[in-house]
């Protein structure tokens, strides 16, 4: 019935054309790829040919190990990895936050302005960054925070610090890296939501004698939180799962929780055990969004605005 | 009142400084370091102007090589996902209400997943597909190539939709009505109406879907087997040792960047002036007048400058020669590094000397200490006499300035690991497979 209308909108090849492609899209690349590596997680690692043969059973050994680490480990738990998860997080969290007050005022700025020449110029300037390639803008920041980097040169030849200071090695590097990675996608949605702030609005409040702060508390912030909401998803979501940066900033004794699941898939060529990391990097991170966006009431169909 | 407004003023405009000082500043540091003569990129010390990274650049296979297959999969991801992003909108438009909804969670969800995870299971999926058809290891669908078009199109196809979505908000349903009435199929409306329509986002979707392919890592790192594309070439290239041919890389691709927004910039601007004028668009498209062209349009003047600048910039690196000047800066090291080795000797010969009237017994020891006492100066000294050697020894030898040098400084071993990777690109690849 439905299926006749629609052929009848489009065309029997046309109509065709669209729901294979669509099918294709959702089917194969979104939803079984997703599906089968979940349940690859849950066997062990075999060779291919044993694959589907006796030795392979379902089992939990693979989220076990994320856990309590390898047989006869003397903690209890895997510290290791456990530890690299949660400072993943944390990290991730702290670069949201960062992110999110360092765009604020440029958003409100720029969104509220009556946009003349020198304002579309300052937009050309967000947007250049943001296509540099990933690695690029790492090396960039390689390069200013190294050892005889250019940070390290500067404070050292007006004598603010005697030696370098390792910069790498305090993730220095790698937080400014990723916070500048992705600001842009913090500043865009909410730059879009406070753009079509009316501006009557806040000349009524300060025609009423409100404060600054009070303006921004009760008028701006409510009216553009699903851009904030969204920016802030984007930037975490991107930043726990970053691979890139942590790679070539990170320092030699911390390790992103993306790179263990690199580690396992390439170095170690465990692919199971590497899907099982991933499935838990994926449900961590969504459980923390929709937790946040349950907190401040805002939509999943308002991301992506 | 009005001086907590210019407190105000003040402060704002201290904050967007530092704010595209943080944007732009990392960029231009980066690209200067590409005019250093310097074997590591660094702006201090500053040696000589030169040119020599760029053709290294373009000498170095791996990086063309990686061009090439990021030209190849990009052309594939736009085709794939701006049809299935489209696709996937105008679905979006006529499936039945209550399930829009969940469709659209599911179409806009990878957008969310980390690419590291949509690049695993692209993977893992394929490769389960392949044994499941019983095909050889290295078929077509085990294709590096293939799987890394796969993979990126499965979110690229999720910028693609939104942006077809935004586009479709403000198109009038009334004009298929009409065409309709007009006696026009459903599907000719589509096809003489809609989709017209629908060109300008194409247009914009295919430059963000290549765009996006073109820098994408995290989910080609896993995909892409054999066929490294640029953006994996350049990682490698990062972590195991950098040297300044990347600035160059970087400079050209800043510049491009620059010279496209500016472009694109202008070109809006000068529509949006003639349509604000009450022109049409025709009118000042047509005729190129200069004084017009950059009235009111600040971004004019910045592209004609840029472009002014590149042309000077090339023209002068045909014609300017960095020898001499290195032949300058050489004597200069030299000359500095003998006075250092003298300040060197002559405090280690004072040095000796008090130690002889303490006593016997610290003299024995007196050589060991020597080298534990300077260790600065040495690092210092070793650099130089790297830097020294490959420039009498030209190109070639560079191995040999190494060898001789083995690792003695963290400047050193960066320059080590450059060169291996220069010297045996194969090896690395292999490595990384």
């Amino acid at each position: 019935m439905i299926l006749k209308e629609y052929f009848k909108t489009n065309g029997l090849m046309m109509g065709w054309i669209l729901l294979g492609l669509t099918f294709f899209w959702i089917v194969m690349l979104i939803v079984l790829p997703q599906l089968y590596m979940f349940e690859l997680s849950f066997h062990p690692h075999l060779p291919p040919p044993e694959m589907g043969g006796p030795n392979d059973y379902l089992t939990l050994e693979n989220y076990k190990y994320l856990a309590f680490g390898a047989e006869g480990n003397p903690d209890g738990y895997n510290k290791v990895d456990l530890a690299v998860f949660i400072r993943t997080l944390t990290a991730a969290a702290f670069v949201t936050v960062v992110d999110l007050l360092l765009c604020y005022p440029i958003a409100y700025y720029l969104g509220q302005s009556t946009g003349g020449g020198f304002v579309r110029l300052l937009v050309l300037l967000l947007i250049i960054p943001y296509w540099i390639n990933e690695i690029l803008r790492a090396f960039a920041f390689k390069i200013i925070f190294g050892d005889s980097g250019v940070l390290n040169e500067f404070l050292m030849f007006f004598a603010v610090i005697d030696g370098p200071i390792d910069f790498i090695r305090a993730n220095v590097a790698l937080y400014a890296g990723l916070g500048y990675a992705y600001i842009l996608l913090m500043i865009f949605p909410m730059y879009n939501v406070i753009e079509s702030l009316d501006r009557n609005q806040i000349e009524a409040a300060r025609d009423m004698g409100a404060p600054w702060w009070m303006i921004h508390k009760r008028i701006v912030i409510p009216y553009a939180k699903p851009g904030i909401s969204s920016g802030c998803t984007m930037v975490f979501m991107l930043s726990a799962g970053a691979l890139a940066a942590p790679q070539i900033l990170g320092g030699p004794s911390s390790l992103w929780f993306t790179q263990l699941v690199y580690q396992w898939f390439n170095t170690g060529g465990n692919w199971p055990q590497a899907a099982a990391y991933a499935i838990v990097l994926l449900v961590a991170c969504l459980i923390i969004v929709l937790s946040v966006m349950k907190l401040f009431k805002v939509n999943m169909g308002d991301i992506g605005k | 009142m009005k001086s907590e407004s210019l407190l105000i003023r003040i402060g704002l405009a201290l904050y967007l400084i530092m704010f595209f000082t943080y944007l732009i500043g990392p960029l231009i540091l980066m690209s200067i370091t590409a005019f250093n003569s310097a074997a590591f990129p660094q702006i201090t010390p500053w040696e000589v102007l030169s040119f020599e990274w760029f053709p290294k650049l373009f000498n170095d296979d791996r990086i063309i090589n990686g061009l090439k297959y990021s030209l190849i999969v990009g052309f594939f991801t736009v085709i794939l996902s701006v049809s299935m992003g489209l696709a996937g909108a105008l679905i979006l438009t006529q499936i039945w209400p209550k399930m829009r909804a969940t469709y659209y969670t599911i179409i806009i969800a990878p957008i969310l997943v980390p690419g590291v995870v949509i690049g695993i299971s692209t993977l893992v999926f394929w490769a389960r597909i392949n044994t499941m058809l019983g095909l050889e290891p290295d078929s077509f669908l085990a294709n590096g190539i293939f799987l890394t078009v796969l993979g990126q199109s499965t979110f690229i196809a999720s910028y693609c939709m939104l942006v077809f979505v935004a586009r479709m908000q403000r198109y009038d349903t009334g004009l298929t009505e009409a065409a309709l009435d007009l006696g026009a199929s459903h599907v000719k409306a589509f096809r003489r109406i809609q989709l017209p329509f629908l060109m300008p986002a194409m247009a914009s979707s295919a430059v963000l879907a290549f765009l996006a392919s073109f820098e994408n890592y995290n989910t080609t790192i896993f995909t892409h087997q054999k066929f490294a594309t640029l953006t994996i070439v350049l990682s490698q290239k990062v972590r195991y040792g950098i040297d300044p041919s990347i600035s160059a890389l970087a400079f050209i691709i800043v510049c491009l960047t620059v010279f496209f927004a500016l472009l694109n910039e202008v070109l809006n601007r000068r529509k949006q002036l003639a349509v604000a004028n009450g022109a049409p668009v025709e009118a000042v498209t047509k005729g190129f007048k200069l004084p017009r062209f950059f009235s009111g349009n600040p971004a004019a003047i910045m592209f004609a400058v840029f472009v002014v600048g590149a042309i000077a910039v090339i023209t002068f690196a045909q014609v300017y020669d960095p020898e001499p000047a290195k032949q300058v800066f050489k004597e200069d090291k030299r000359a500095k590094q003998k006075i250092a080795i003298e300040v060197m000797q002559q405090k280690a010969l004072d040095q000796q000397r008090e130690k002889q009237m303490k006593g016997p017994k610290i003299f024995e020891s007196t050589d060991k200490k020597k080298s534990g006492e300077n260790p600065g100066q040495e690092t210092f000294g070793s650099v130089f006499k790297t830097d020294n050697l490959e420039e009498a020894a030209g190109t070639t030898n560079k191995t040999e300035a190494v060898g001789k040098n083995p690792g003695k400084s963290a400047f050193g071993s960066i320059w080590k690991s450059g060169n291996l990777d220069e010297i045996a690109p194969k090896d690395e690849k292999g490595e990384s497979n």
